[in-house]
């Protein structure tokens, strides 16, 4: 008796290691290794050091760039999108090797023509409270300024019209269109910022500064690039951010004019942000077993 | 099949029989895990050493050690210090500008040495990830396994000439000669022998447990209590860039810690000579003059300010955020307002922010009885009627 038990359940788990073997034959997955890397007029970002000049002449240095990336999409040739992750968003950081490398697995064979995503975090995401965790965490965006989380923080410092090297924060979020007739000691009620519901988890402050709306500034990235995804194979592909491009593009965009600070300055987030349409390039770098 | 079940249930009668044998002869060794509860809207991750998983007894020793005079390790009244003579809990776990002993706040050691820098308070520590003390010295990934975390610390502050200058081998003897805690030792960690290393474990066990998150802008958060206009508008200038821009560096709705426990060099010179800054820590040279942003709960009463106590008033702190920012190409680039000389407040202003920052005064975390210096010590329990 008990050495029939023990023939049946052998017999038993060969069958169904044989069917998980088969289903991998009718879907067959590969993986995709997705680098981000951080570039300035083509050279990797070599961080606290003035060496470059934007479009408007500014000489500027960086010191670190911590951003989101999220609803990452995959097309396939077909026009098929693929939803190659469960996780809403990435947290990226050049001070963090290990965010700027993200690994997607059990992805379906075949041809592929575009990657997407939003950069920063899409309305409905972003929301206060959503992340309680560091590093994440520390991107809040102030609820006054409509809550949620900065797309960017770009941290640096340009040589300013005096010839000093004065701080910038290129900060990106959400905009605020302020009421400018009203003294600035004027409120509106709270229920007018949390119609958009950023203050989930909050009980809405009485006053609140002077703002008449608030400005989504998310934006989608499409990335055409054709590349493969093979069962067993591993590719490789790299997201760049080119920095410079923040700077030039639709606008010109200069430190002189806007100054040190941004958050509340949605006239410079936006000339920001219309060139960052243009900041991302996605490269194929390799292709190659899973096990190398 | 029949066989190996009469085996199980002999097998069982056998641990039935030894269990209850053991109750008789010896105390049995069955700590009870503690869960720390995570309050409204902060981080979930803890840093828990793997090697020291918190337990009601750990926590209960630590705190007797904690308070202990006798931890350098000698037994004069003249002699005696504990964490407890420095880091006191009605000034957030500093010694506070009114200390009796140590003038304006600047503690020193038995020997009469003062510390290196000014105290840090031991608030909500077990969300700190990047490193303890002024310039992150000790942090979890630290080569240096002696160098990781609060258990390290304990060590550090024994042996410290301007802290307790004692030897650990000593006080872990002298700790074995006091009765009552070896028991305690056994109940926490399953042996009577005391050695240094559960003495660290423990006093880290509850310094983990000291946490700050009942102000009332902790209520406000959980939707309890509604600020002033003046607490509100000190809000809106901590979390704005036009306003008074700490928000980056001391956190606010989305980081509750009030800090990120991150380094930054928020302009107070334009020199750095300081041999322990995080400098001394990355030997990366941007990171001269550069210092841990400390927590902002509680941080009217834990005076004196800054690294180096330069500061003896939070008025003081708010002008120099105001007006008295000093230029170097090492500041941090989130002190955007510097060519202006700070962020440049207005009286009402500053006082508006002075009454936000108050309401991060938790005063339940400075009176908790479970946070303060026990009634009496596991060596004098006969006076305890006198104590209660
Ligand atoms: C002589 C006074 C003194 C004594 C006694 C003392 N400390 Fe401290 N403690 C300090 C000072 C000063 C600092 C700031 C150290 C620095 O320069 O980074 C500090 C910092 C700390 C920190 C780091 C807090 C942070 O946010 O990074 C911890 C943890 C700590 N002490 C724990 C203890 C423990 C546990 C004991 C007892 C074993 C103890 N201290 C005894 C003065 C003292
Ligand atoms: C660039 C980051 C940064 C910003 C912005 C910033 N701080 Fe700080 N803060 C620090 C650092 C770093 C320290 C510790 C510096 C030192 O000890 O030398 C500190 C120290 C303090 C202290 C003293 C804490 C103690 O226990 O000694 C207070 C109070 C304080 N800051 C309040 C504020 C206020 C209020 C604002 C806004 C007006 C602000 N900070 C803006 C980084 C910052």
């Amino acid at each position: 008796m008990y050495k029939s038990i023990l023939f049946l359940s052998l017999l038993f788990i060969w069958f169904s290691a044989c069917r998980s073997n088969h289903e991998n034959e009718q879907n067959p997955s590969g993986e995709i290794q997705l680098g981000i890397s951080h570039t300035v007029d083509g050279n990797p970002l070599a961080t606290d050091t003035l060496q470059y000049v934007n479009a408007a002449g500014n000489h500027y240095l960086v010191s670190e760039i911590q951003w989101f990336l999220s609803d990452l999409k995959l097309e396939r040739e077909d026009g098929k999108m693929v939803e190659p992750t469960d996780d809403m968003a990435y947290y990226i950081d050049t001070d963090l090797p290990e965010s700027r490398s993200i690994v997607l697995r059990n992805l379906p064979d075949g041809n592929y023509r575009a990657l997407h995503f939003t950069f920063g975090l899409n309305e409905e995401n972003n929301r206060s409270g959503l992340f309680v965790n560091p590093p994440e965490s520390f991107m809040f965006w102030p609820d006054y300024l409509g809550g949620g989380y900065h797309y960017m923080k770009l941290n640096g410092k340009w040589i300013n019209a005096d010839g000093l090297a004065e701080p910038f924060n290129f900060h990106l979020g959400i905009g605020q269109e302020y009421d400018s007739s009203a003294l600035k000691s004027s409120y509106i009620r709270p229920n007018d910022c949390c119609a958009a519901n950023h203050c989930e988890g909050y009980k809405p402050p009485s006053k609140m500064m002077p703002v008449r709306a608030f400005i989504q500034n998310s934006f989608e990235v499409t990335l055409s690039q054709n590349f493969v995804v093979r069962h067993g194979m591993k590719t490789k592909l790299e997201i760049e951010m080119k920095v410079e491009n923040w700077f030039r593009g639709k606008h010109v965009y200069d430190h002189n004019r806007w100054g040190g600070s941004i958050m509340q300055q949605q006239a410079a987030m936006k000339q920001g942000l219309e060139n960052g349409l243009d900041v991302f390039a996605l490269h194929v770098t390799s292709i190659s077993d899973v096990a190398k | 099949m029949w066989r190996s079940r009469q085996l199980l249930f002999l097998f069982f009668l056998g641990m039935l029989l030894t269990a209850c044998r053991r109750d008789k002869d010896q105390p049995i060794y069955n700590p009870v895990p503690y869960q720390i509860d995570i309050p409204f809207g902060f981080p979930t991750k803890l840093n828990i050493p793997s090697d020291n998983p918190m337990t009601e007894e750990g926590i209960a020793l630590g705190r007797f050690l904690f308070y202990d005079g006798r931890l350098s390790g000698r037994n004069h009244p003249d002699s005696l210090m504990s964490c407890g003579s420095c880091h006191v809990q009605s000034r957030n776990f500093e010694a506070g500008v009114d200390h009796p002993l140590f003038e304006s706040g600047f503690v020193h050691g038995l020997n009469g040495q003062q510390t290196h820098h000014v105290m840090l308070p031991l608030v909500n520590l077990v969300w700190n990830h990047s490193g303890y003390g002024w310039n992150g010295f000790l942090y979890p990934e630290n080569p240096n396994p002696g160098l990781r975390n609060i258990e390290d610390f304990v060590r550090l502050a024994v042996q410290a000439k301007d802290e307790m200058d004692a030897d650990t081998s000593r006080v872990k003897a002298l700790f074995q000669t006091l009765p009552g805690y070896p028991e305690l030792f056994f109940n926490a960690f399953g042996t009577e022998k005391i050695t240094f290393k559960n003495m660290e474990r423990a006093i880290a066990q509850f310094v983990r447990t000291l946490i700050s998150a009942n102000a009332p802008f902790d209520r406000f958060l959980r939707g309890e209590y509604q600020l002033t206009a003046s607490e509100l508008n000190g809000y809106v200038l901590f979390t704005t860039e036009e306003g008074a821009d700490c928000f980056h560096c001391h956190g606010g709705g989305g980081n509750p810690l009030f800090t990120t426990h991150l380094f930054y060099n928020n302009g107070k010179d334009s020199v750095f000579v300081d041999s322990l800054d995080r400098f001394a820590v990355t030997g990366d040279p941007m990171h001269r003059g550069a210092y841990k942003a400390p927590s902002l709960r509680n941080v009217a009463v834990s005076g004196p300010f800054m690294h180096d106590g330069r500061f003896e008033t939070l008025d003081q702190v708010i002008d120099f955020y105001a007006h008295q920012v000093v230029y170097s190409d090492l500041i941090d680039p989130l002190m955007h307002h510097v060519l202006r000389g700070g962020v440049q407040l207005t009286p009402q202003e500053k006082t508006d922010l002075k009454a936000f920052i108050a309401t991060l005064h938790d005063e339940n975390f400075l009176t908790n009885p479970a946070y303060g210096p026990p009634a009496y010590f596991p060596d004098e329990s006969f006076k305890s009627d006198s104590h209660d």
